[in-house]
């Protein structure tokens, strides 16, 4: 137990001190590791705990970063407005969407969340009066934390985990209370868990809800990382990427979350080097996971310790 | 002077496609007893549990329960009035433990909000604390301890039975129904079953048991028997096995 | 809203709706096939008519001959996708879920790599039956559409044929109906399913190749072609793969129709939003009988 501890304490140590020793460039990439992790924690959420496959994160995302966007920019309100705005309207349309879609299940509901996407993006498109189009919107005020600008990486990097780490422990705490039990028990028999009263139609929603939610918040804390704000950034690609988190880092663990950011952040910029061939590695690598890692790198890491613990006891046997 | 039956059922019907898989189904299940159900395969028995449970909607017919017409409640409703059922194959959450398997069996017993249970409020973490409580004594009960940490996926088809069956009692039922509980059971098991259903009706839990196993219909009161959809012979179990029309039904077919 | 306006988005709709049946038939034949939910599907589409492309201006083929071209390369490409991927995946029986983030990676991966390999331009092939149009009360239909339209037609009726007389397409029937029972009358059942791949990788280059001389090919069509073809399949009932005919033809009237006075912009809503209407409304589609529901 203290061992464990201690490699915790480690890993803080490290987490803290991270943002001074490394370049300016790397530190940005972490802190869209960190914005990355949240958006991911509620896609691993209803990945792992409900088995949906949930493509439209980026929806969420942009509703967030437009919100925060339009409130700083074009209505001159403090972020902390923005950050709500787009929470209770990702929110609110994840309720009205959830409802009938979540009534789909397995391929069909996936591919309902992935139309959904591709109907935003458009969206975001079409509606540049309210969302500047491909131009979008910039002049995106850095946060400003009772007169401490948050206007460097290295700065930011704190909030944005901080943030991140609130949200794992709510993630956690779901997990852990009679809500997880019964996503769990949904999750491996809708039958059974049906016959014990359990309201599946209604966790699946609400758990969607927390997803957008999940997702909304990242987006508002992208908008004041980048300061601008355009359609590209909210195509179904990065639904996908999203996706991909849980997937490749293991969707029923926290640590498995941030793995699979770092993955999803750090990949493609290492891949860069190798020149425009690197959006196809990385398109490999994805199917090398889901083909050779169903559950994703912490399920292999378990099977490795399951495995060598298996050979101790049978040396010891 | 008899009390009102838990549970009515008046001329059910159902159809799958052109396929009359019951009809005018009518019979009661009174309160406290055990009532069981035979019938060859495709009588149309499970189809019966499922409008029962709600599953399905009949196309004729009505189900009661405690005198309240059931009409379209939903499976999680019934569960909550005290009407659960159990199924053919054990559907156990195999990628949860024994233990956790209990506790979701408990969850239908306390509220919490979604919100409470994001933040963990003293009274999600109550409640967490109260369905550990109910799963250690049930586990302690159905003497699952031993089981108690594995997942239940590495379970025998005796112990997943067990398991599905103490899952359902530790929500507190009033009705329980049991589909074909013996099946892949060896008789060592289906004598333990056997108990566990007497004892557990001995503490008020009524109960509807389909079963092909003559040996554990022993247990009830009171026998249907289910011929394509129809109910042809009813009595006590005794009656049953001499009445020509049952004989029929097993052996003329 | 005037007869040449509302003819003018039908024949837009019949010819679009021709390409979404293309790519819908090539879908729904690889699920009847192998329970596969092809989220690459429109990849094939873009692959052949990339293929043909290239063949037709770097090689210098004749048309016809790059057409076949670019056709083998969807066929190829089903097949390998089929030997290498999941035919691993089927014998570790992998989850549905599994199979549709691989599919979806797979999409990433080729779209990706036509960027790398062609760029970002968007690339035309020639018009079929030359640069003419038809002129219907002042509605507008090119030549090729026509074609198209023909081509799409011919398609239908051949690939029935083949599933209901053929002995290949029988015993690919009778592959995804029951593999077990297939087997034991002597079907190769791991070849029937690189068949359905192949199957389906034509009939989606074939609606890449016809549909790239009216709006041109890039390496983002992929994802576009593969939503409205999964709209078409569903529509049609996934159950039957020729239904998604009908329900390609269903997609692009009701797209276009909807368009008439609103911008074009929004036809991709109009499509998307059908899709998740009729998923929640009617799984089984137009068409089809009440089989598999919902995923």
């Amino acid at each position: 137990m203290t061992s464990r501890l201690f490699w915790i304490a480690v890993a803080l140590a490290v987490w803290a001190v991270l943002p001074f020793v490394v370049p300016r460039n790397i530190a940005d990439l972490l802190v869209f590791t960190g914005i990355y992790s949240i958006a991911g924690l509620g896609i691993g959420l209803l990945l792992g705990h409900c088995g949906i496959v949930n493509l439209a994160q980026a929806t969420f995302y942009g509703l967030g970063a437009y919100a925060s966007a339009y409130c700083t920019v074009m209505m001159g309100l403090p972020s902390a407005v923005g950050f709500v705005a787009g929470a209770v309207i990702s929110m609110a349309l994840a309720y009205v969407i959830g409802r009938p879609i979540l009534r789909l299940t397995g391929y069909f509901l996936a591919l309902g969340t992935l139309a959904l996407s591709a109907i935003a993006s458009a969206l975001f498109f079409e509606w540049d009066w309210l969302t500047g189009g491909t131009l979008g919107i910039g002049g995106i005020p850095k946060l400003d934390l009772f007169g401490f600008v948050l206007d460097r990486p290295s700065r930011y990097y704190f909030f944005v985990w901080i943030v991140a780490f609130a949200c794992m422990a709510v993630a956690r705490n779901l997990v852990n209370s009679r809500t997880g039990l019964m996503l769990r028990a949904m999750r491996d028999s809708s039958t059974a868990a049906a016959s014990l009263s359990i309201d599946l139609q209604g966790l699946r929603t609400r758990v969607f809800v927390v997803c957008a939610l999940f997702g909304s918040l990242a987006g508002s804390l992208f908008a004041h990382h980048a300061s601008f704000v355009s359609t590209q950034s909210f195509t179904v690609d990065r639904s996908i990427s999203f996706l991909l988190i849980p997937v490749i880092g293991g969707a029923t663990s926290i640590p498995g979350i941030v793995a699979g950011a770092v993955f999803v952040t750090f990949l493609p910029e290492f891949l860069s080097k190798l020149g425009d061939i690197h959006q196809i590695l990385f398109g490999l690598a994805l199917v090398a996971v889901v083909v050779m890692l169903p559950d994703g790198l912490m399920g292999a890491v378990g099977r490795i310790r399951a495995w060598r613990a298996a050979r101790r006891g049978g040396d010891a046997g | 002077m008899p009390a009102e039956p838990i549970l009515s059922l008046n001329e059910i019907g159902h159809r799958f496609g052109g396929l009359n898989v019951l009809r005018s189904v009518t019979f009661d299940v009174p309160e406290g007893g055990i009532v069981g159900l035979i019938g060859p395969n495709g009588s149309g028995k499970t189809t019966l549990f499922n409008i029962v449970s709600g599953y399905i909607r009949p196309l004729m017919g009505t189900v009661a329960y405690r005198g309240v017409p059931l009409l379209r409640d939903s499976i999680q409703k019934r569960g909550l009035a005290g009407l659960v059922r159990t199924f053919q194959t054990p559907q156990v959450f195999e990628q949860m433990t024994v233990f956790e398997n209990v506790m979701v069996g408990c969850a239908k017993l306390t509220r919490t909000t979604m919100l409470q249970d994001l933040l963990r409020t003293p009274a999600a973490r109550g409640q967490m604390r109260d369905i550990r409580e109910l799963a250690e004594a049930a586990c302690e009960r159905f003497h699952l301890k031993g089981l108690r940490d594995l997942p239940a996926a590495s379970l025998t088809a005796g112990q997943r039975r067990i398991l599905e069956i103490a899952r359902a009692v530790v929500g507190k039922p009033r009705l329980l129904l049991l589909d074909e509980p013996s099946s892949g059971l060896n008789a060592q098991e289906i004598e333990n079953l056997r108990d566990w259903i007497v004892r557990l009706n001995g503490e008020g839990i009524t109960i509807l048991l389909v079963s092909h196993d003559m040996g554990l219909m022993t247990v009830a009161h009171t026998v249907h028997t289910l011929y394509f959809g129809e109910i042809v012979a009813s009595g006590d179990m005794a009656t049953i096995q001499r009445d020509p029309r049952v004989r029929e039904v097993y052996l003329g077919v | 809203m005037t007869l040449s306006l509302v003819l003018q988005a039908v024949f837009a709709g019949v010819t679009n709706g021709m390409v979404y049946a293309l790519v819908g038939m090539g879908l729904a034949a690889i699920f009847k096939g192998s329970r596969v939910i092809n989220a690459m599907q429109g990849e094939f589409s873009v692959i052949g008519a990339m293929t043909t492309v290239l063949l037709l201006t770097k090689a210098g083929w004749p048309y016809p001959a790059a057409i076949a071209g670019g056709a083998l390369a969807g066929a190829l490409v089903g097949a390998f996708i089929e030997v290498a991927f999941v035919r691993y995946m089927a014998k570790k029986n992998a989850s549905e879920d599994s199979f549709l983030l691989l599919t979806i990676g797979l999409a990433l991966t080729l779209s990706a790599s036509i960027l790398f390999f062609v760029g970002r331009d968007g690339h035309l092939l020639p018009p079929l039956g030359g640069e003419g149009v038809l002129i219907v009360l002042d509605a507008v239909i090119q030549f090729h559409a026509l074609w198209l339209i023909a081509i799409g037609i011919g398609a239908t009726l051949l690939l029935r044929a083949f599933f209901h007389r053929t002995t290949v397409g029988l015993s690919m029937m009778a592959a995804s109906i029951d593999a077990d029972g297939a087997a034991t009358t002597g079907i190769n059942v791991a070849r029937m399913r690189t068949f359905t791949f192949v199957l389906g990788g034509v009939l989606g280059a074939a609606g890449g190749i016809l549909v790239t001389p009216l709006i041109g090919v890039d390496y983002q069509l992929g994802l576009n072609l593969t939503l409205k073809g999964f709209a078409a399949a569903v529509l049609g009932g996934l159950t039957n793969p020729l239904g998604a005919a009908v329900g390609g033809l269903t997609l692009g009237l009701v797209e276009s129709l909807a368009i008439i006075g609103i911008s074009s912009s929004y036809k991709d809503v109009v499509a998307f939003s059908v899709l998740i209407v009729i998923m929640i409304l009617m799984p089984q589609g137009i068409l089809g009988r009440a089989g598999r529901r919902g995923g």
